[in-house]
């Protein structure tokens, strides 16, 4: 179970956040979900370890991490850009964390990692040579392969089009429940949120504007800023698919 | 953002103390010891000695002069070639011939100019012979002059090439379609979208020609340059530290205020986001005007070359024309030559390797660490870019002539690395700061630590960089004489100022042939690391 107790950050007198209180339970999916510059991203880079609490502290299994570094954590995180490695192929950028430790996982699991991910016919390929879909899968099995306690992703979706996007959000869905890895993705997609995850943390400007289950945020809306935010936009997409196919499919 | 760590903190300290002593230390010495009179009293009075004399204010005129026209002249040519090449629909391959053919002069010393210069328009020289009378008095302001154009024209025509590439050609078709005539649409589609690089171009060549020893020690005649100035205060029969630091000072100068202008012109330069390929409008008149203006520029420039390379291979130029290796042979058998050519490669190599290490290590802590006070090696990059290599070359003998570092060969490589550091440093800064900022907290949860990071992923994605760095100092350091002219001694003598030894001597063959060798080992160290990027470019696709 992930706590973070009272978190606030500030960058040049700036508050960023302010008083982030939530528990995560294990195995669950949880989106970090608000505006641009709403602190989303500094949220999950203070839960990585990258960014430093003013305030506040990060528990994990009872664990106080608040001052252990980004690398004694045991989290790992896929960027919103993959950071995958040009010089290497998707194979060596895989095994990429092995040289460092090599008992963290056997051949035999990165074979079944690889093969969950359907990435068998790629592995000799240049990162250059990948699409979009096969990076995402690449790094997510890259960040697999090291057996973090913690997924993180970063805006997962947001490089991907149309199809590809709701066959990784499947994708992420089953590597959660397969692995009972507890997830957290920051997202500005209310759609994304919704439909991706267990649980939404709305945030906006700092402060958390409402935690729950989609059915609680899409039928409780604690305040404006969700109904406007966060419902509004759901109500008129729902309305766009509803003049295009008709009410029947409402 | 993340925390900087030990092994960036200890890289940073050996950064910081090598530029405090080699570049800070030096030149503040260098200042104050211009207001040190030679009866140890302080104040002005080393400067109205200066002013106070006549051949001195008339050398800095002279310089004024000299470089004042050839950054006129080098600045048109440059722009009609870089123009040929980037918006003519001239013969292709004649656009690759005069890339790569305009940066030869860039392979050799520029104190060699100066004696095929005179091989060339001299009383027996080569185009003398062909027209059959003296074309022009060589010694003096001609020679300087044709010297400082060869010389200053490769840098000239890469900054104005570059910013050639970031015009728009569409606005080219936007001004015809609006009616603008000829000229007007010139002036306002490539001209003035060039004018920064135009200026950069200009007061870079002036700064070049302002500084640099190598043409007028050997064609200047009695024409008296701040350089030779410089040289005869320091180096002459009674040595004058003091009014050599004057005249550093005062050469420091212009090159202050040429680098305020350099970033104030900077401003001019356009920069697009986006633009696409777009055709050029086909016409006769502007392909052949300026593919033959390009043609006899490089000709020009390769026949005051062509000499170098028939010299030694006669028998006594321009006397008996019949092939021989004695020249060739006698050389290679003489200990003294073999063991300047090896010294100036033991300089190279080390400038190179050394230089390259720390460059990449400046560039690294600036572009992808959050250490505090990575600033520091901006600053030193700018100062670096601004002193000449004399006045660095001088402040070192002021600073080290009583220390075990006189006489080394380490002082001329730390020189070279200090004297030639920015154009690297940015070369670096550049590439390092384009790659994915993930990388590092990526290998970090991979399990790296930073050093392996840098070593697994950062340098084998930068590796071409770091073959363009390492071939920019090679080449530098084998050809200058600037840097090193007042810190060679005659255990470490290079070939640059080996060859500024024999022109006393007349051994002309000599200089031909140690400057073809130079020539030629450059062109190898380039070829080198020319097929190394070819390979890793592949290899990355």
């Amino acid at each position: 179970m992930l706590e973070l107790q009272n978190i606030s950050k500030q960058f040049d007198q700036k508050v960023v956040l302010e008083n982030i209180d939530l528990k995560i339970n294990s195995g669950e999916i949880v989106s970090l979900l608000g505006p641009s510059g709403s602190g989303k991203t500094t949220l999950l880079n203070i839960i990585l370890g990258l960014t430093r609490i003013d305030q506040g502290k990060v528990i994990f299994n009872d664990e106080d991490l608040s001052h252990v570094d980004m690398k004694n954590r045991g989290f790992n995180i896929v960027f919103q850009d993959y950071a995958l490695f040009p010089h290497l192929n998707a194979y060596e950028n895989i095994v990429y964390g092995l040289r460092n430790k090599k008992d963290t996982a056997s051949v035999e699991e990165v074979r079944e990692y690889i093969e969950f991910l359907e990435l068998k016919p790629h592995l000799k390929k240049r990162i250059g040579e990948l699409s979009g879909g096969q990076k995402q899968r690449v790094a997510l099995a890259r960040t697999l392969v090291t057996k973090p306690k913690l997924l993180l992703l970063d805006e997962p979706l947001s490089a991907l089009d149309g199809v590809i996007k709701e066959s990784i959000k499947e994708r992420i869905k089953s590597i959660a429940k397969e692995f009972g890895l507890t997830t957290i993705i920051v997202t500005h997609d209310p759609e994304e949120a919704l439909t991706l995850s267990d649980k939404i943390l709305i945030i906006n400007q700092g402060n958390i504007s409402q935690f729950g289950t989609p059915f609680e945020i899409i039928n409780q809306p604690k305040n404006n800023f969700v109904k406007e935010f966060i419902l509004r936009q759901l109500q008129i997409k729902r309305q766009n698919i509803y003049n295009l196919f008709g009410e029947k499919y409402a | 953002m993340r925390n900087a760590k030990p092994e960036m903190r200890a890289i940073f300290i050996i950064i910081l103390l090598l530029f405090f002593t080699f570049l800070i230390a030096p030149l503040l010495v260098l200042f104050f010891r211009s207001f040190v009179s030679d009866d140890g009293g302080a104040g002005f009075s080393n400067y109205m000695e200066a002013l106070s004399n006549n051949t001195l204010i008339s050398a800095i005129g002279n310089s004024i002069k000299v470089s004042g026209a050839t950054a006129i002249i080098t600045t048109t040519l440059a722009f009609a070639l870089a123009y040929a090449v980037n918006f003519t629909r001239i013969y292709q391959p004649l656009k690759s011939v005069v890339k790569v053919g305009i940066l030869i002069p860039m392979l050799i010393p520029t104190i060699t100019y100066g004696f095929a210069i005179m091989y060339t328009f001299g009383n027996q020289g080569l185009l003398t012979k062909l027209f059959g009378r003296n074309l022009f008095e060589i010694y003096g302001f001609n020679g300087l002059l044709i010297g400082y154009v060869i010389y200053t024209l490769p840098a000239a025509f890469l900054l104005i090439h570059n910013s050639f590439k970031y015009i728009d050609k569409k606005f080219i078709i936007v001004s015809k379609l609006m009616g603008d005539r000829t000229l007007r649409s010139f002036l306002n589609t490539v001209v003035r979208p060039l004018s920064g690089a135009l200026g950069g171009a200009f007061v870079l060549s002036f700064i070049l020609s302002f500084t640099d020893f190598g043409i007028p020690a050997s064609v200047g005649g009695t024409y008296d340059v701040v350089a030779t100035q410089l040289y005869q205060a320091m180096l002459g029969s009674i040595p004058d530290f003091s009014q050599g630091a004057v005249i550093a000072v005062l050469m420091l100068f212009p090159a202050v205020a040429g680098v305020i202008l350099l970033n104030y012109l900077e401003k001019f330069n356009f920069h697009y986001d986006k633009f696409s390929e777009t055709e050029l409008t086909p016409s006769k008149f502007r392909d052949s005007f300026f593919g033959a203006a390009s043609v006899i520029v490089l000709l020009a420039m390769l026949s005051v070359f062509a000499v170098m390379f028939i010299t030694p291979f006669v028998t006594a130029f321009p006397y008996d024309l019949s092939f021989t290796w004695q020249h060739i042979t006698s050389i290679f058998q003489s200990n003294d030559l073999v063991s300047v050519y090896r010294n100036s490669l033991i300089v190279a190599v080390l400038t190179a390797v050394l230089g390259t290490i720390i460059t990449y290590g400046s560039a690294l802590l600036n572009a992808r660490t959050p250490i505090k006070g990575k600033q520091t090696v901006d600053i030193f990059s700018m100062i670096t870019n601004t002193v000449p290599g004399m006045v660095l070359g001088l402040s070192y003998l002021l600073l080290f002539n009583n220390s075990s570092l006189k006489g080394t060969f380490i002082i001329i490589v730390l020189c070279n690395i200090m004297h030639y550091f920015t154009t690297p440093y940015l070369m670096a800064k550049n590439a390092l700061t384009k790659m994915n900022p993930g990388w590092e907290t990526s290998g970090e949860l991979l399990g790296d630590n930073w050093i392996k990071t840098v070593y697994r992923v950062i340098l084998p994605n930068s590796i071409s960089t770091v073959l363009e760095m390492f071939s920019y100092y090679f080449i530098n350091a084998m050809v200058t004489i600037s840097g090193v002219i007042f810190l060679v001694s005659a255990q470490t003598t290079v070939v640059a100022s080996k060859i500024n030894e024999l022109q006393h001597f007349a051994k002309f063959n000599e200089i031909f042939v140690l400057s073809v060798l130079i020539f030629l080992t450059n062109l190898l160290v380039r070829a080198v690391c020319d097929a190394l990027q070819k390979r890793t470019a592949i290899y990355k696709k």
